[in-house]
């Protein structure tokens, strides 16, 4: 109905549209791409991309939450692919994940044994989440992030990933297993 | 993964049931199954260890913030609209707007191109060339600007101001015609007094090449006389009677030329004008 009315011409429409998605396409995006800045660019230009195809939305085929997502997960790709080299010209300087033994993420991290409280060491431990989770593969990555951070159901993500369910499952077993490795060597390089 | 069998259940089937086993959707059999895989698999249990410890890891992400000015921005990239700005003008009283000022801000839009190109150096460097040109040439022309704050544009004016020019145009014409009769009329009384000289052969000796003169020679003075205009009158005289003289005749016209008593006649010719 909402999307009938903003194809319509309504304003008001798209307006609360905007409002009701623009948090969740945020997140995805910021925690695909890692930076705020890039986040904020990317949801952007999700946002053009689905106001100049909504008139294309099936409610047929799926539920409009999911078709947003779609997008927003196909743009990151794109967006991805087109970033690729600049990533590879940047790894030269920083480990790859085939060779986390030399300390990946250690110097993102402070030192965890004498936190200033409790806050402070929740915000740290998100920022080496968020770091670990953007070490993954994109494959990896996409899959744990519409699981874990944006609560999708199996069947959902393979919609969005255009992959069989028993793909999706696993990989986010994978994807979550990497994380974890990644976390464990640096929590244990530091303490 | 190794692909074994332990505690009634392969690798690749405790593979399938994890994700399951997060989400608490396994009971039963099939729970007591996978647990004990898990335990005596040594390759399975690690697995499902760290891949618990990772969705544990993620549970502590929390969602982030978006930026304050995002919908705006959306919203004035997709629809060309501030909504910030919407919802001042909302909230505040709506000024009354009269139909002057609507007409001024219509004017305003419509003139803006134009005024654009206008406030542009170039257009006003070209714009002060061109005045000045053409103040220089009305200056020149001699018009000024006392004369033309005169002119009257009314079609009764315009109408007497056509008139009297094209009356003065023909009027120079006119004057030109009688200036040019007079100077013809002029001319042919002229040329009924002034005789000829002489014929062009005759007056005109053979003139020498004095640029293909190659003789070394010593040129020539030329014997005409300079006091003489060629307006003047020359006189002529010639015998009256047969050229050739004949002693033995008895013609009394037949006369000897060196004879001073012959009488004398005079003959006038004329120079033609060139």
């Amino acid at each position: 109905m909402l999307v009938r009315r903003c194809v319509a011409g309504d304003a008001a429409a798209w307006e609360e549209i905007v409002q009701t998605y623009n948090r969740r396409i945020y997140n995805i995006c910021y925690r695909f791409a890692g930076s705020a800045d890039d986040a904020e660019d990317l949801a952007q230009e999700v946002f053009i991309k689905i106001y100049r195809t909504l008139a294309s939305y099936d409610s047929s085929k799926g539920a409009f939450v999911t078709w947003v997502t779609t997008i927003t997960r196909n743009l990151l790709v794109d967006h991805f692919r087109k970033t690729k080299q600049d990533r590879i010209t940047d790894s030269l300087d920083a480990t790859t994940s085939a060779h986390e033994d030399a300390q990946p993420l250690s110097e993102q991290i402070q030192d965890q044994s004498a936190p200033p409280d409790q806050h402070v060491r929740s915000r740290e431990v998100q920022e080496s989440v968020h770091a670990a989770l953007a070490r993954l593969s994109p494959e990896l990555r996409e899959a744990v992030i519409l699981r874990d951070l944006q609560d999708f159901d199996y069947r959902e993500i393979a919609t969005v990933l255009k992959v069989p369910e028993g793909t999706v499952k696993s990989r986010i077993n994978r994807g979550r297993a990497e994380l974890a490795r990644l976390l464990q060597r640096t929590y244990r390089q530091v303490m | 993964m190794p692909d074994h069998t332990s505690s009634g259940m392969q690798c690749h089937e405790f593979d399938g049931l994890l994700t399951d086993a997060l989400d608490g959707v396994l009971s039963g059999v099939q729970l007591d199954t996978f647990q004990a895989h898990a335990r005596t698999c040594s390759a399975c249990g690690p697995l499902f260890a760290e891949v618990e410890a990772g969705r544990n890891w993620l549970k502590d992400l929390t969602e982030v913030e978006p930026p304050v000015s995002l919908v705006n921005n959306i919203l004035a990239s997709t629809t060309g609209v501030d909504t910030q700005r919407l919802r001042v003008n909302v909230s505040a009283p709506q000024p009354r707007i009269t139909w002057v000022e609507r007409a001024q801000a219509w004017a305003s839009g419509a003139m803006q191109p134009i005024w654009g190109t206008v406030r542009q150096p170039r257009f006003a460097m070209s714009f002060g060339m061109a005045f000045f040109a053409l103040s220089v040439a009305l200056s020149v022309a001699g018009v000024k600007p006392a004369d033309l704050r005169q002119i009257s544009l009314r079609p009764s004016a315009i109408r007497h101001t056509y008139y009297n020019t094209q009356a003065r145009v023909v009027r120079y014409y006119d004057n030109i015609k009688l200036v040019y009769q007079v100077q013809a009329a002029v001319r042919e009384l002229k040329r009924n007094v002034t005789p000829a000289e002489s014929r062009p052969g005759e007056s005109a000796p053979a003139k020498k090449d004095h640029k293909n003169d190659t003789t070394q020679q010593p040129e020539q003075k030329q014997d005409r006389n300079y006091s003489q205009n060629e307006n003047h009158l020359i006189l002529a005289c010639a015998p009256l009677g047969p050229s050739v003289f004949d002693p033995m005749s008895q013609d009394p016209l037949n006369q000897d030329p060196l004879n001073p008593d012959l009488p004398v006649v005079s003959v006038t010719t004329y120079r033609r004008f060139v």
